[in-house]
């Protein structure tokens, strides 16, 4: 087990090098020139190239490149181009609020999006699947931007229960969340709808029911537990992208985290906050990948990792 | 608790709760929520470098000239000033009895220290622009400043009303530390006082100066909340979640106008929208000539553009730069006649005129939605345009801002304010010694008679002739046609019918110091 881990986060390494790689290339394929974003428009030229220098934006890119690794292996992802403060400030002054927004909306999801898809799977073709079933649909296919604006007209403006943007009152969190929460949601449940499905047609199923094991222990010892290695690789790659849909969330909601700064930073062309964003990103997946898979083996005894 | 100690609890609620300065004063408020689009990325007045944030600094940080609603120019903490004969130099007589937040006095040793900090060349100053001409700062005496000019600044006034020539505590500027070049925390005179409350991407607050040597603000607290989408903004103050908001989406402007709840201040703006064309000899040949460009400018129709596209968010230009700045004179319009602009292209032999175009979107109001209606009306009058496309803000800048042999489009969309209310910024548009990469001329245009006219009037200090200057300019301008002069963009703000006395300032500012419940 130990062995195993520590192979697959040595293996993470060159994933991470690569990502930090492709973000620093493409960083500096964009068009517009980061040195005179910062110098403004009425700036001369002189100025212009002063602080090209200062940036050390002037070097040929190999040498950018290999400035950039190399202070990467020292942990050092450089300062924001844009405000002078370092990157790793920059990001964690917001990361603690995209993790809350996240984790939430995670745990909506996967507490409704089980609850809701083995209810459908149980009652199969009913009303009430039909019902989940439209609705785990409506969940996904409705853009997060479309939906957070109609949430924030409904209960912000019409009803006034809620705050329309911002994180400032503790039920700042719910709307973001929700909508953030309800495309995973809706993935969430068709997923373990099909899955349950799948399971609870077969034999040892059967043998369970036919023995009198009460329909809960059946459901949720026999049929989940086998249910859920699809269910849970969903949810693993589904905390990424709950990462991505903040980036859209906390614009709408005007929610202080890591999505909008990698926004501006793009819009600023700041180097090193774009590069120390997608980097951080990129450990996220990794390491999420990496646990699902733990998991695995922890749900599904026969999985054995050495 | 004795009854007492209540009783007096209930005759300070009942008291905080009538609140006012007494008869006739404004209202005391507790805290006004503003919500802004953009977080502030600078708070030094030095390397900040946009309206919104210059706005938030200046009710913290305040500058020797103060322009008011009317955009006239008044003492603030200069109470007065003179340039010599010769403009080579200027003499400011400083307000006595000013202290810094810090309690620090306000002298002519704390100018100097400023402006020698601005004018170091290492420390970055995006809006120093004109300042540079300052050749050395002389502190006279306590009270009195004198700027050593390199070359004369006839709109020195207008500049020292930014708050990029604002004042800081000395002593939080200090020389050889971190501060000098970058001071986060600014202290310094104004009404209002940051002391750091601030959630980067949420919020920023400043806290009334009760010390403050002016008038004292109604408003405790004002606090900025940063909301980048337009929607969401609308959705706060509807909701009462804001008092005050910048830009809301322009298409909902109509409809807030009707609402009883909220008041919509389309304020007068000096930022002038306009079809830049690439005059260069790497643009169309046919853009060349004047007779062309003028008759484009005749082919598209700005009012029409300007209610249903921008919802009356603009008026019309009818001079080169907006009418809230001196140097203004009034030298068109070109009315919309599609039968003269075909005309006039058949005249000129560009009867199949092709031209390619670009627009930004999202950073003028309605920029890129305006770009396609105006595609239609050339293409109503026989030129064949490729576009509009559009790019991110930076990649556009990096489109158009390139030497003239490096430039790619005919045609492009830009959007220009000076950050002061004079001519001589708005004008920098037409000077062939602006052409990028030096300046943001984008349009390479040259006219020699232009381009001496701008510079007298730049800086001869005899204000009359400056003024005529610029309008001599303006219609050589205007009939050369650098330009499809489209319109002057307003300044949105909606307040809650809770507040009044939210002002605004004809440079896309907001002035919400003096604002109080209603």
């Amino acid at each position: 087990m130990i062995t195993y881990v520590a192979r697959r986060v040595l293996a993470s390494v060159p994933t991470l090098w690569g990502v930090a790689t492709v973000v620093f290339v493409m960083a500096r394929l964009l068009p517009g020139d980061p040195a005179r974003v910062i110098a403004g428009v009425l700036a001369s030229p002189e100025d212009v190239e002063r602080i090209r220098q200062s940036m050390g934006l002037d070097k040929p890119l190999l040498v950018q490149y290999g400035y950039f690794l190399s202070s990467l292996l020292r942990f050092n992802l450089g300062t924001s181009a844009h405000t002078g403060q370092p990157v790793i400030e920059e990001i964690a002054s917001r990361l603690p609020y995209t993790i809350e927004l996240a984790a939430i909306a995670l745990a909506i999801a996967v507490v409704v999006g089980l609850l809701a898809g083995i209810a459908a799977a149980i009652r199969r073709n009913t009303m009430l699947d039909l019902l989940i079933s439209s609705f785990s649909v409506f969940g996904v296919s409705m853009p997060v931007y479309w939906l957070g604006l109609m949430m924030i007209i409904v209960f912000a403006i019409d009803f006034r229960l809620l705050p329309a943007a911002g994180a400032e009152e503790p039920t700042s969190i719910v709307m973001p969340a929700l909508t953030l929460a309800l495309f995973s949601l809706g993935l969430i449940a068709r997923m373990t709808r099909s899955s349950m499905l799948e399971v609870l047609g077969q034999d040892f199923v059967r043998t369970a029911r036919a023995k009198g094991a009460p329909i809960r222990t059946v459901v949720f010892r026999h049929a989940l537990r086998n249910a859920l290695l699809p269910i849970m690789t969903v949810i693993g790659l589904q905390f990424g992208s709950l990462l991505g849909g903040a980036v859209v969330t906390e614009t709408v909601f005007a929610w202080p985290g890591v999505g909008r700064l990698l926004v501006d930073s793009i819009f600023f062309r700041d180097y090193p906050v774009m590069q120390g964003l997608v980097l951080m990103f990129g450990t996220t997946f990794v390491v999420i990948n990496l646990l699902v898979d733990l998991l695995y083996a922890y749900v599904d005894p026969r999985i054995h990792y050495t | 608790m004795s009854k007492r100690f209540l009783a007096l609890l209930a005759a300070l609620l009942v008291l905080s709760s009538c609140g006012g300065s007494g008869p006739g004063g404004p209202k005391q408020g507790d805290k006004l929520t503003i919500a802004i689009g953009v977080d502030p990325d600078f708070l030094d007045p030095m390397r900040q470098q946009t309206t919104t944030i210059q706005n938030i600094v200046s009710m913290v940080v305040e500058t020797l000239v103060f322009v008011d609603p009317d955009g006239k120019y008044k003492p603030l903490l200069a109470t007065s000033w003179q340039p010599a004969a010769d403009g080579l130099s200027w003499t400011f007589t400083l307000r006595s009895g000013v202290k810094f937040s810090d309690g620090t006095p306000f002298n002519a040793a704390a100018v100097k220290a400023n402006f020698d900090r601005i004018l170091t060349p290492d420390n970055i100053c995006p809006l120093c622009g004109a300042f540079r001409a300052v050749q050395s700062v002389d502190a006279i005496d306590d009270t009195h400043v004198k700027l050593n000019l390199k070359t004369s600044v006839a709109p020195m006034l207008g500049l020292m009303t930014e708050v990029t020539f604002g004042f800081l505590a000395p002593s939080t500027i200090v020389k050889g530390t971190d501060n000098y070049k970058d001071q986060e925390k600014p202290v310094g005179t104004g009404p209002y006082l940051y002391s750091g409350d601030r959630v980067k991407g949420d919020h920023l607050s400043v806290t009334r100066n009760d010390q403050y040597w002016g008038a004292k603000p109604s408003y405790k607290t004002q606090m900025f909340k940063i909301v980048p989408e337009a929607a969401s903004r609308e959705a706060l103050v509807r909701s009462g979640g804001a008092d005050v908001i910048l830009l809301p989406p322009a298409s909902d402007i109509p409809a807030m106008q009707k609402d009883p709840t909220l008041k919509v201040i389309l304020a007068q703006g000096d930022r002038t929208i306009f079809l830049a064309f690439n005059q260069s000899s790497k643009g169309n040949p046919l853009l060349q000539k004047p007779e062309v460009r003028r008759a484009l400018n005749y082919a598209v129709n700005k009012e029409q553009i300007v209610k249903s596209i921008l919802f009356g968010a603009a008026s019309p230009m009818d001079a080169p730069m907006a009418s809230s700045l001196f140097g203004y004179c009034k030298t068109g319009p070109y009315a919309y006649d599609p039968v003269k602009a075909k005309q006039m292209l058949a005249d000129a032999g560009a009867s199949n005129l092709s031209i390619k175009f670009i627009a930004p979107t999202g950073r003028y109001i309605q920029d890129f939605q305006a770009a396609q209606a105006i595609a239609n009306d050339l293409t109503a009058v026989g030129v064949k345009v490729d576009g509009p496309t559009t790019k991110d803000w930076p990649s556009y800048l990096g489109t158009i801002n390139v030497a003239p042999a490096n430039s790619s489009v005919d045609l492009h969309l830009l959007g220009w304010a000076p950050g002061f209310l004079d001519a001589s910024q708005a004008m920098t548009q037409f000077q062939s010694s602006q052409w990028p990469t030096k300046g943001l001329a984008t349009s390479y245009y040259k006219n020699a008679e232009v381009d001496t006219l701008l510079a007298k009037a730049n800086s001869e200090s005899d204000q009359a002739a400056r003024q005529a200057d610029y309008c001599a300019a303006s219609k050589l301008i205007w009939n050369d046609a650098p330009w499809i002069f489209l319109w002057v963009q307003r300044f949105p703000v909606v307040t809650t019918a809770k507040v009044t006395g939210v002002q605004t300032i004809p440079n896309e500012s907001f002035y919400t110091v003096y604002a109080s419940p209603a």
